[in-house]
């Protein structure tokens, strides 16, 4: 054997390990990620995203985690309460059934509206759907895993 | 906001810092130095069996170059201060490091002009670069979210464009020239497939998943919005019997079912979509010469092995060569009477040029960095803040993935053969630069600050505002 033949072989094995020395690396981040998302608590159905707010109550960029029944509106009973003088006391409700949210507007004065058209009766949502009631902007969003 | 606590625990230096890219980066550039030593070596010594220098790089200019744009990409990543995904640019670096090794050890004729190496360096070059500044500037996905329509026709047209004008390259008319640019549109047509399906599929979710039609124990969707699925399978059927892409039309169901899966979670779609498949592939099989060709070729590529079945079996020899450690970069592939025995090996083979050179062990290596990709991208869809992001970036990391795995199962006749190539790895500029894009927007889709700026979705809302302050 000479030593020419000898330093190939090994690099040709050293470039074998360089390629699973980087995926190792790579599952570690991956395995690392998957655990800090385990982490965090239970799994969530979705979250409502402030976009806009007049009065500041709730304040624009807050985040709301969402219950698989959540209802919106000026009474201090409502889930999420909104501070707006457009808005009801009990303005709208979200519901979380067989993997798709449903907006129920309860009869509110000023309506509710999905992407700018109004909500009669129950409605499917998608994630990404902005909501407004009064002159409250939300936006329906995946909860982050 | 405790999401954004994690995001900058795992950034290493500072809010916008990448250091686990850099690091990833350090390992991709050690190991491709390697390949490049141990393909050198062997080279120097088939030419001279006792070589002067005890150390050589296989061109180690293009090397330089290649390894100088991944760090280049990633300052670039840097310089744009977007917390953003850092295992893609590496994965890609590697990936396109090993075909550039490949290329440079393929007889350089394959290629006119530069030669085989210097011409792919080029198109990963250029790939890199389109990666990096989709990655680094596109921001909003509005413009896609917002046209799906225009997206799809505009793709309609590109496969009109290609039938009507488009010229034969062995016997599937896939390439289309314009003056002295040459290129294939089905490589942008799966891109732009991919960005309708999510606009199609994200909006109409809920019908899809809530409502159905029983037809015995099957339960269908409601029957309007089996259109799609109609139009879907008729389209991949019309690829494969007028441009006689096998490879392009399977890719497409296949993307179309796994991302009608991910939408509605509906086993009953997937069963259905393979029965109309496995129904449509028998028809054409009766009817399409070529497809006939590729299927019994599958089946028994030994009974014309010196004819339409050579390659087929030439490559399952490579592997076979290869064996588990593989002959070492630049020891495989004897000329047969100087000529390549595998023709389409740069293009439709290079898995079977890697089974050789770098074994059973390195050829699982890369199906892993694939595999990476994959996850990666399912994990940007499923921190995705709503549905059409999600869709996009599964939809984009899935159509590489099942590229990479249709043509491997391809070169292992597991499958029939078809022409599609191994994303990043095959020759060829078409191939490589929208895979780079697809990389580019699967980053820039991961960009975790970018939901709260809602420029583009706000707008629409702000102005239903104001129509609300008035009417109150």
């Amino acid at each position: 054997m000479d030593g020419t033949v000898i330093a190939i072989w090994l690099l040709r094995l050293l470039f074998l390990v360089g390629i699973y020395a980087f995926l190792w690396t790579v599952v570690r981040v991956l395995l690392r990620d998957l655990r800090a998302a385990a982490r965090q608590p239970g799994t969530e159905l979705g979250r409502l995203l402030v976009l806009a707010s007049p009065v500041g109550e709730p304040a624009v960029g807050a985040n709301f985690s969402l219950d698989a029944v959540t209802t919106l509106g000026r009474d201090v009973n409502a889930t999420i309460v909104l501070e707006d003088e457009f808005v009801s006391g009990m303005h709208a409700a979200l519901t979380y059934r067989g993997r798709i949210w449903y907006i129920e507007d309860l009869g509110s004065t000023n309506g509710s509206y999905v992407n700018g058209s109004p909500v009669d009766g129950i409605a499917p949502l998608v994630f990404g759907d902005e909501l407004q009631f009064g002159n409250i902007q939300l936006r329906l969003e995946r909860s982050r895993q | 906001m405790s999401q954004y606590g994690i995001a900058v625990a795992h950034v290493g230096s500072g809010p916008f810092g990448r250091g686990r890219e850099f690091g990833l980066l350090l390992v991709v550039a050690g190991t491709l130095t390697l390949g490049s030593a141990s393909l050198g070596m062997t080279q120097e010594v088939r030419a001279n069996p006792h070589p002067a220098t005890p150390l050589s790089l296989a061109d180690p200019v293009g090397l330089a170059v290649f390894l100088a744009a991944l760090f280049v990409a990633h300052g670039a990543l840097v310089l744009s201060r977007r917390r953003t995904d850092q295992i893609l640019l590496p994965t890609v670096g590697l990936l396109g490091g090993i075909s550039l090794l490949l290329m440079e050890r393929l007889p350089q004729g394959l290629a006119g002009g530069l030669g085989l190496g210097r011409t792919q360096l080029v198109w990963l070059v250029l790939a890199i670069a389109v990666l990096a500044g989709v990655a680094a500037l596109v921001r909003s996905d509005a413009w896609l979210r917002l046209y799906k329509y225009s997206w799809a026709a505009f793709g309609v047209g590109l496969l009109l464009v290609t039938f009507l004008f488009g010229h034969d390259v062995g016997g599937q008319r896939l390439t289309l020239s314009i003056g002295p640019l040459s290129g294939q549109p089905s490589e942008l047509i799966k891109i732009l497939l991919v960005i309708f399906l999510a606009g199609y599929l994200s909006e109409n979710r809920p019908i899809l998943i809530e409502e159905s039609t029983r037809i015995g124990p099957l339960r269908l969707p409601p029957l309007p919005y089996l259109a799609p699925m109609v139009a879907m399978w008729a389209l991949a059927f019309a690829i494969v019997l007028v441009l006689r892409d096998l490879g392009a039309a399977f890719l497409f169901f296949t993307v179309f079912l796994l991302l009608l899966y991910v939408a509605t979670a509906r086993a009953s779609f997937v069963i259905l979509g393979l029965l109309i498949f496995v129904a449509g592939g028998a028809i054409l099989y009766q009817v399409v010469p070529h497809v006939r060709v590729r299927v019994d070729l599958w089946l028994d590529p030994f009974a014309t092995a010196s004819g339409s079945g050579y390659q087929v079996v030439q490559a399952l020899h490579a592997f076979a060569r290869g064996g588990l450690l593989g002959t070492g970069f630049g020891a495989g592939l004897p000329l047969i009477g100087g000529a390549l025995p595998i023709p389409a090996l740069h293009t439709d083979f290079p898995l079977a040029a890697l089974g050789e050179e770098i074994g059973l062990i390195g050829v699982l290596g890369v199906l892993g960095l694939y595999l990476v990709i994959i996850e990666r991208g399912l994990r940007i869809a499923a921190s995705a803040a709503d549905d059409f992001r999600a869709l996009l970036a599964a939809g984009l990391s899935l159509i590489i993935g099942a590229q990479a795995f249709i043509i491997a199962a391809g070169n292992l006749k597991l499958i029939p053969l078809t022409g599609i190539t191994l994303p990043f790895i095959s020759y060829g500029g078409s191939s490589l630069i929208t895979s780079g894009l697809v990389i580019g927007l699967l980053i820039a889709l991961s960009d975790r600050g970018a939901e709260l700026q809602s420029a583009d979705a706000g707008r629409r809302g702000a102005r239903r505002a104001v129509a609300v302050d008035i009417a109150a």
